[in-house]
């Protein structure tokens, strides 16, 4: 199967993980983003064009399930954490479990202060995520993404030839 | 032809994406109120696979509970509840007869409060991004849920849709920062619009806060907050809150804090209202 087809499989995953997660805690979206673990993966192991568009879609649906009247922030601003991360992965090697996690936190960082950076820029209504609040996600989706990662890179790794 | 180098190509496609963002963004901000098609497509596709995994969550937890206990135990415990059962019938009938009548009791006076038609929704997500505060219920324009209809709970008022697809809707809560609810204190008249914090749940946000209250306006903790029906989305009289906190005057206005009557978190089941509250009686002009 293509590129695109596995991100648009591991976007499903995403939805479905954190549709599932609202029935064990209240509010999962303020402590992982699976999107995020996604888009970051698309990136590191693509190139910036498919982190890019990996961001895009991901944000959307974001947007569409879960976000407020104005959609779109989640979308510019996961784009642009894609876009980012694909061109860092291009030019430094990120290949340990370390330095990704250390990709994913400020990934998940960036992907928050810009969704509070577009979100005045247009003057849409926000609620605040504290500093804790932040980092707490931020360490969280860095620590399961890691380990994932390292599962996906294995698995991918058993079924090369 | 001088090919465009694929380091150029995606920067060209980083712009294009982003100045189509922007622009779908301002679209949006500049006064669209309704629904795009794009959101009415997607919720339609997505929000069946949603409604699966609740249910699949569900049916794991309910299997992971099974093996939890020894089987011997566990059928050992079934027969000792159903004597159990057997031998408390009575008393349970009655505790089930009085809960029952609570239930009757709560549902009539939330009727009597909406004349109007409801339809019964489940909430299927919530909360998936930290910036919103929103619900996703398993009902949508096929069961005749409109945008910007009233939704409401036995307790107090949910919230109101902001997006509709053919089966699924998209609830922003009270609590949002981004909600309004024309208001009123119940006691001394005084109105107002409740909506949510700018802070978290961390910082203290499940509370409401009660705006445009005047300086001298009559507000005590304690205070029951109802909907007025002046936004013509909830219908008047509805339970929003109960004041928790009364104060200083901030510019024009007192600073006050509604605690929601209603359980945002515990939320199964929801009523939407199919039809708009009828517009308030407004006075004949003074001759």
């Amino acid at each position: 199967m293509n590129r695109a087809v596995w991100t648009a499989i591991a976007l499903g995953g995403a939805l479905l993980v954190e549709t599932a997660l609202a029935h064990l805690v209240a509010s999962p979206g303020r402590y992982l983003d699976p999107f995020l673990l996604v888009v970051v993966y698309c990136a590191l192991v693509g190139s910036e064009t498919h982190g890019m568009l990996a961001g895009a879609a991901a944000g959307w649906v974001q947007d569409v399930m879960f976000g407020g009247r104005v959609l779109g922030l989640s979308a510019l601003a996961k784009l642009l954490v894609g876009y980012s991360v694909g061109l860092a992965a291009r030019r430094f090697l990120i290949a340990t479990t370390a330095a990704r996690a250390l990709v994913v936190l400020l990934a998940a960082a960036a992907d928050a202060l810009l969704v509070q950076w577009l979100a005045s820029a247009f003057s849409v209504e926000l609620l605040a995520l504290p500093p804790l609040a932040l980092a707490t996600r931020a360490t969280l989706s860095a620590l399961v993404g890691s380990v994932l990662f390292a599962l996906v890179d294995r698995r991918l790794a058993r079924s090369r030839p | 032809m001088a090919t465009v180098a694929p380091a150029w190509r995606s920067r060209f496609l980083l712009v294009g994406l982003v100045l189509v963002h922007l622009t779908a963004i301002s679209h949006q901000v500049d006064g669209g109120t309704g629904v795009s098609l794009l959101q009415r497509g997607v919720l339609g596709v997505l929000s069946p696979l949603q409604r699966g995994v609740g249910a699949a969550a569900f049916g794991a937890s309910e299997a992971w509970r099974g093996w939890a206990f020894h089987r011997e135990t566990y059928a050992e415990n079934r027969r000792l509840r159903e004597r159990l059962r057997t031998l408390e019938t009575e008393l349970q009938l009655r505790s089930y007869r009085a809960q029952e009548s609570v239930r009757l009791r709560e549902l009539l006076a939330l009727q009597q409060a909406v004349p109007l038609d409801t339809l019964a929704a489940q909430v299927v997500g919530r909360d998936g991004v930290p910036w919103f505060r929103t619900l996703m219920l398993d009902k949508g324009e096929r069961d005749g849920v409109r945008l910007d209809a009233a939704v409401i709970s036995a307790t107090g008022v949910v919230g109101r849709v902001i997006a509709v697809g053919p089966g699924a809707a998209r609830v922003q809560v009270l609590l949002d920062r981004d909600s309004g609810a024309a208001a009123v204190v119940e006691r001394s008249r005084v109105g107002g619009v409740v909506s949510g914090q700018v802070s978290g749940v961390e910082a203290g946000g499940e509370d409401l806060v009660l705006k445009y209250v005047p300086e001298r306006a009559d507000v005590v903790v304690g205070d029951v907050v109802v909907t007025s029906g002046l936004d013509r989305i909830f219908p008047k009289g509805l339970v929003i809150g109960r004041v928790r906190f009364v104060g200083e005057v901030t510019g024009l206005f007192r600073d006050i804090r509604v605690e929601p009557s209603a359980r945002f978190e515990r939320l199964e089941e929801v009523l939407v209202l199919r039809e708009a509250p009828p517009p308030l009686d407004t006075p004949r002009s003074v001759e």
